[in-house]
């Protein structure tokens, strides 16, 4: 046992002292998630600002003066876009929809001709498809008032034109709509925790080998599982600290949220981060051993990182498979390293509640990687010291 | 003391197709690397396993370390059995193999102590016999430096320093002045020869090589080591006897390559038919 302390002790002084990695780590990984945050927070709050803006694009005032009067009843602004707005509209330097209105709009409104107007948008712009809904509520506002006007002048009453009445009723409470735009966090969660590991294992065992300092560590008197438990504790507690790191830091970071709506709706207090933590230290544990595993036959750290890569590219990709099959998470996802986690770190950022079983599932998956990893690594190292 | 009796070890042979190869079969070659090799280092005496490259130097020293498991025979240390005791031979060792990387981010201190500390030893014994040892290596400078950009000697005392940190009784080490310059060899043949009196603690120490010289000036003792196996052994005065010659070159020549009529025959008598030629053995 006492072998197991000064081997974690060493590696941690070891991994500890590679400043340059560390800040690496700690830099674009724990700084990446609230920088996301603030990034989709002013894209909100800008969509905010556009939709309080009231203002709308009118390609010839002149020729529809009725319109016109009907925008300023509404409190709107009216305002000519640039001569060229179809162009500035494609590429993204004009944000707001144009409605474009014949030249004899008024004689056409006037003998009951039905004018087209068109509300001329870029789907591909998003910020111009946002307001064009707005800007289509408020015209078919426009249509509504004409025709109710002229039929109650024709003494029809307006009960015949509404047989139902529209309510709509919004079962999201708001936890669960700021998910639509906090949904990535766990993942940048998820690769904070997997790079924080990534280094300190591959250091720790092709690292090892390829320094040529594998070989005089197996002569000294200590068990192979011993100096294997330590590396691995030390690469575990490596990693751990990034995920509470990573996990802490969105709490200032709501701070500097932008949007007012997206900070009422997005809660994260300590008890989400203990939540977080929670979840995130088993699967931290797991991804150790299972790099370490994968990592002890290659002779150079290069190649490890070529190895390493497949264990990236999987924990990345699976948190995806809740993205191509949105609907209800299915239970089986819960057996899935990574996918798991991911869907526990939704749960807990809507402020859903969730049972032990969904704790418990995830805590013995990663359990046993982790147990059948370290095995592996002792095992190979038992054999494999002189290739 | 360290006994080493009828040892043997083959290996797979890898690296795919061997260009000699001209037959159509492709069996499972294996690469005899030991085929039977056996001595004995006493105490407070230089050993030194002379031999040409791929002669089975290092695998005999693996497997003294208990890296690898041999096929066949006996390693004894002190009188503990390496395959039956690992860890309690390992503790009665220093071993200084080929591969002798240091953690670059400690300093030299930090890896003497961190081996010191696997051995079963306390901190601050540790931390002493680290300065002690510096001071016989004459390393006490580097002691407090990051080992990341040492030089060749420099390497090389601190991994001596690690490897003898515990006061073993035995001290085993494979080409050790390999890549060293003249002072920095001197200055380890000096090292081996105080530790060797009965000041020095009357050391075991057994040593591989292929250079002539080193073996010249320092050991009490050779064991040629050829072809996997154990051809000769004695003193040098004994082995220049042996062979009639008055150059120890020419006579480990003849011992380890020469006419077959020079060779002696095997003790146990059952190794009379020739072995097969000397091939790359895997080194690393």
């Amino acid at each position: 046992m006492r072998a197991i302390l000064i081997v974690l002790r060493k590696e941690l002084v070891d991994a500890l002292r590679d400043r340059r990695t560390l800040m690496t780590v700690l830099l674009s990984s724990v700084l990446l998630g609230p920088l996301v945050l603030v990034a989709v927070s002013s894209l909100v709050a800008s969509l905010e600002v556009t939709a309080e803006r009231r203002e709308v694009y009118l390609s010839q005032p002149a020729d529809a003066p009725t319109l016109v009067n009907y925008f300023e009843r509404q409190t709107y602004s009216v305002k000519t876009p640039p001569s060229d707005y179809e162009a500035q509209l494609r590429s993204a330097r004009f944000g707001d929809p144009v409605v474009v209105v014949p030249k004899d709009f008024e004689a056409a409104l006037v003998r009951g001709d039905g004018p087209v107007v068109e509300v001329v948008s870029d789907s591909a712009n998003q910020r111009s498809q946002s307001s064009a809904r707005r800007i289509e509520r408020l015209l078919e506002g426009f249509s509504r008032e004409r025709y109710t006007i002229s039929l109650a002048l024709r003494g029809v009453s307006l009960e015949l034109l509404q047989p139902i009445e529209l309510e709509s009723r919004d079962l999201a409470n708001a936890q669960s709509r700021a998910t639509q735009f906090t949904g990535m966090l766990p993942f940048f969660v998820m690769m904070a925790v997997l790079y924080g590991a990534l280094n300190a294992a591959l250091d720790t065992t092709a690292g090892e080998r390829e320094r040529g300092s594998l070989e005089p560590l197996l002569m000294n008197p200590a068990e192979r599982w011993h100096l294997v438990v330590g590396k691995w504790a030390a690469v575990s507690g490596i990693s751990m600290l990034i995920a509470v790191l990573s996990s802490l830091s969105f709490m200032p970071a709501q701070w500097l949220l932008r949007s007012d709506t997206l900070a009422a709706l997005f809660r994260y207090g300590p008890l989400e981060a203990l939540f977080f933590v929670v979840v995130l230290a088993p699967f931290a544990a797991a991804l150790s051993a299972l790099l370490m595993a994968v990592a002890i036959r290659c002779r150079t750290f290069k190649e490890a990182q070529a190895s390493a890569a497949v264990v990236v590219l999987v924990v990345s990709l699976l948190p995806l498979v809740t993205l191509l099959n949105p609907g209800a998470e299915a239970p089986w996802q819960l057996w899935v390293p990574a996918l798991a986690q991911n869907a526990l770190m939704t749960r807990v950022l809507k402020g859903e509640a969730f049972g032990w079983s969904a704790v418990l599932i995830p805590l013995v998956v990663s359990t046993v990687i982790a147990f059948l990893s370290v095995w592996y690594v002792s095992r190979t190292l038992r054999s494999a010291a002189l290739k | 003391m360290i006994e080493v009796v009828g040892l043997a070890k083959s290996f797979p042979a890898t690296g795919g197709r061997d260009s000699t190869s001209t037959g159509a079969k492709a069996r499972k070659a294996r690469v005899q690397a030991v085929a039977d090799i056996g001595f004995t280092a006493p105490n407070g005496t230089i050993t030194g396993l002379l031999g040409p490259n791929g002669a089975g130097k290092t695998t005999t020293l693996r497997m003294l370390a208990a890296l690898i498991e041999p096929d066949a025979g006996r390693l004894v240390v002190d009188g503990l059995d390496v395959r039956r005791t690992p860890r309690a031979a390992l503790a009665r060792m220093g071993m200084l193999s080929d591969a002798r990387g240091l953690y670059p981010r400690l300093t030299a201190r930090e890896n003497i102590a961190y081996y010191g500390a696997l051995q079963g030893m306390r901190r601050d014994a540790a931390d002493a016999r680290a300065e002690a040892l510096a001071d016989m290596l004459e390393m006490r400078p580097l002691l407090e430096r990051r080992t990341e950009g040492f030089s060749q000697g420099e390497r090389m005392k601190t991994a001596l320093a690690r490897a003898l940190v515990h006061d073993p009784a035995n001290i085993v080490l494979d080409e050790p002045t390999n890549g060293l310059d003249v002072l920095a060899t001197r200055a380890l043949r000096d090292s081996l020869r105080w530790l060797r009196t009965p000041e020095g603690g009357s050391k075991c120490i057994l040593f591989s090589t292929h250079i002539m010289q080193e073996v010249e000036r320092l050991c009490d003792s050779v064991v040629v080591v050829a072809r996997g196996r154990t051809v000769a052994s004695g003193t040098i005065h004994e082995l220049l006897a042996q062979t009639g010659q008055i150059d120890f070159e020419e006579a480990f020549v003849r011992l380890a390559f020469g006419p077959a009529d020079g060779l002696p025959a095997p003790r146990d008598g059952r190794g009379a038919t020739p072995t097969s030629p000397a091939r790359a053995l895997p080194q690393r």
